[in-house]
């Protein structure tokens, strides 16, 4: 059967996302869009019977008060937001009844940014290109193709299985979010680090990348020491701009960090597809969670790791992602 | 330069950037697209997608169905097994877009420009001077007196980087400073030697020279043009735009706003450069339009 969930307040910005998220629609602009922290957020899902895939919602630094209708399984995963049901503290990383007629409510994360919902059947907003994740900033996706809004009405997806509550993620199976505001972040390089000398590349990876408030979905802007580039940045034709950052227009992978100027951006899941600036570095997906789980004025030193390294650990993270990792 | 072989660079564990060369050129472009249409004919399982742009691709893949050697390797073949770029056709469909040129949108909003931003000179007026123009009038033939090819999209959803593909057409122009916070969707800018017509209400930064009712991105999946699709355009593609007055300007407004527009456009129009490359040692440099 579905659910009627009533949202009482948003949160600062709640939003239905899925899992991939987006794809094909790139080269026309469309991001990926979909989970921040895909670790929390396919934990969630699986913990109440969902498929991984399935529709759920990420809370972003303040979490929504809802109110169920009827009966419903949910687990929350990722950040810690004090949520409550009916006032009393829900657990995290476990699947839990919420049973018609109570009331879910979260506050400030204390621990970690984001918080994700998944809700037994999944949500059900209509399918968009392919996805139900929501891509705010063009309103495309999820409900009504933004952020939730105070007394809009969610509907869950009909779920087969019998009630799953009581299934908990094992401690070893779920991301250690940093508590000192810290976070060493693998990193890949490429594709422009030839455009950033020796000098550049060292001031790079020791120093400590400071995150800038005005970070969100689209980008990461980082604030950290001047870099210096390479002979290739400085001596180039007129199509590829003034600054040495510029470059002739190209795509940007999501992940990557554009250098504007002298502010490294980390384009993360709803960032533009293209643009004419560098981009050095490249942020692995298996590295995603810890981006979405740290705060503004949280602390980045970058680690450098290979291509094949990157990709151990998206096998690694895939593997964690399943239903062994529940008990 | 167009490179004797594409440069394969890493953007972490599932994507990759082909540099295919590193200047802006249309037969570079040409060549980015025919590799996408070949890497796409050929159905690699793993690649996800592709995001072509002026003279480069980034590949998204599933590394655990495709290695970065295996990959790079794949691309490569059929970047060399791709021949003669003279005998690439490419589908290449032509989309007519009706503008109203120097009109009552393009003064409102820059009206509101000057007044809370930054006094500026009126921008047909700007580019009828920059451009050594005679008037508005020929800055319409111009601008409507050419195909324009779709070179790259992204910035923002749905908004297409259009070149002239008649070399007299090419205008120059520069950008706004400040930019704009706000250009009303539909409007025609033009910056730099790109034209475009801006998909949404958005900030943006082209001179802007008319406005069009026929949207290029519909959110809303409102217009049959629109069913599988939130943009019109695609790269590769082709835009031509054709002058109309007020009355035919309300008109294709009404059957936007009712959901009854039917977007026009040539699906089976194909592109050859080599009919192209032909095509332009027969112009008259000389000659304006």
């Amino acid at each position: 059967m579905t659910v009627k969930i009533e949202v009482l307040k948003p949160g600062l910005e709640t939003a239905v996302q899925d899992f991939p998220g987006r794809f094909g629609f790139w080269e026309q602009g469309f991001p990926p869009s979909g989970p921040f922290d895909m670790w929390s957020f396919r934990l969630a899902n699986l913990l109440v019977g969902n498929k991984e895939t399935a529709a759920g919602l990420e809370c972003q630094f303040m979490g929504p008060t809802l109110f169920f209708t009827e009966d419903c399984v949910v687990a929350m995963c990722g950040a810690d937001m004090n949520s409550k049901i009916d006032g009393e503290s829900m657990p995290m990383w476990k699947s839990i009844l919420v049973k018609g007629g109570q009331e879910l409510t979260c506050g400030f994360a204390t621990k970690g940014a984001r918080a994700y919902l998944a809700v037994s059947g999944g949500i059900d907003v209509p399918d968009v290109l392919g996805s139900r994740s929501t891509f705010h900033m063009a309103g495309v996706g999820g409900l009504e193709g933004h952020a939730l809004k105070a007394n809009q009405i969610i509907k869950t997806g009909i779920s087969n299985e019998a009630p799953m509550q009581g299934r908990q993620v094992r401690q070893s199976c779920r991301p250690s979010i940093s508590t000192d505001g810290r976070w060493e972040i693998e990193i890949v390089l490429g594709p422009n680090d030839d455009w950033i000398d020796k000098a550049g590349i060292k001031i790079f990876f020791d120093s400590e990348w400071k995150l800038q408030s005005r970070s969100n979905r689209t980008g990461y802007r980082l604030e950290g020491p001047d870099l210096t580039f390479a002979e290739k940045a400085i001596n180039k034709g007129p199509e590829h701009g003034e600054h040495p950052s510029n470059i002739l227009d190209h795509g940007y992978p999501v992940g990557s960090v554009n250098l504007c100027g002298q502010t490294p951006i980390i384009l993360v899941n709803d960032a533009p597809s293209a643009g004419g600036f560098i981009n050095p570095f490249t942020v692995p997906s298996a590295a995603f969670w810890k981006l979405a789980q740290s705060k503004p004025n949280d602390l980045f030193k970058f680690r450098c790791i290979s291509v094949e390294e990157a990709q151990k650990l998206r096998r690694d993270l895939d593997s964690v992602c399943n239903e062994g990792s529940i008990e | 330069m167009i490179y004797d072989e594409p440069k394969i660079l890493p953007g972490g564990d599932r994507f990759i950037e082909m540099e295919l060369g590193n200047e802006l050129n249309f037969d570079l472009n040409f060549l980015v697209h025919a590799l996408c249409s070949k890497i796409r004919e050929a159905n690699i399982s793993g690649i996800i997608e592709l995001l072509p742009n002026m003279a480069s691709i980034v590949v998204s893949y599933e590394p655990d169905k495709i290695s970065f050697d295996d990959l790079k390797k794949v691309v490569l073949e059929h970047y060399h097994q791709m021949g003669s770029l003279e005998d690439v056709e490419l589908l290449s469909p032509i989309y007519y877009i009706p503008v109203l040129y120097c009109d009552h949108v393009t003064k409102a909003c820059w009206e509101d420009y000057c007044e809370k931003i930054n006094k500026k000179e009126y921008d047909p007026d700007l580019m009828v001077r920059l451009n050594k123009l005679e008037n508005y009038a020929q800055l319409e033939r111009i601008h409507s007196g050419t195909e324009y090819w779709v070179a790259a999209l992204g910035f923002y959803p749905g908004l297409a980087s259009l070149i002239a593909l008649d070399p007299r057409c090419r205008l120059t122009a520069p950008k706004y400073n400040p930019p704009r916070t706000w250009t009303p969707k539909g409007t025609v800018g033009y910056g730099g030697s790109v034209t475009c017509v801006y998909p949404a209400n958005t900030p943006g930064g082209y001179q802007i020279i008319g406005h069009t009712p026929v949207p290029v991105c519909d959110m809303e999946q409102r217009l049959a043009a629109f069913k599988d699709d939130l943009a019109l355009l695609r790269p590769g593609d082709r835009v031509r735009f054709f002058p109309v007055g007020r009355e035919e300007y309300d008109y294709v407004e009404n059957r936007v706003k009712d959901g009854s527009y039917v977007h026009n456009v040539s699906n089976y129009a194909k592109f050859s450069i080599r009919e192209y490359h032909k095509w332009l040692s027969t112009l008259d440099m000389k000659e304006r339009f």
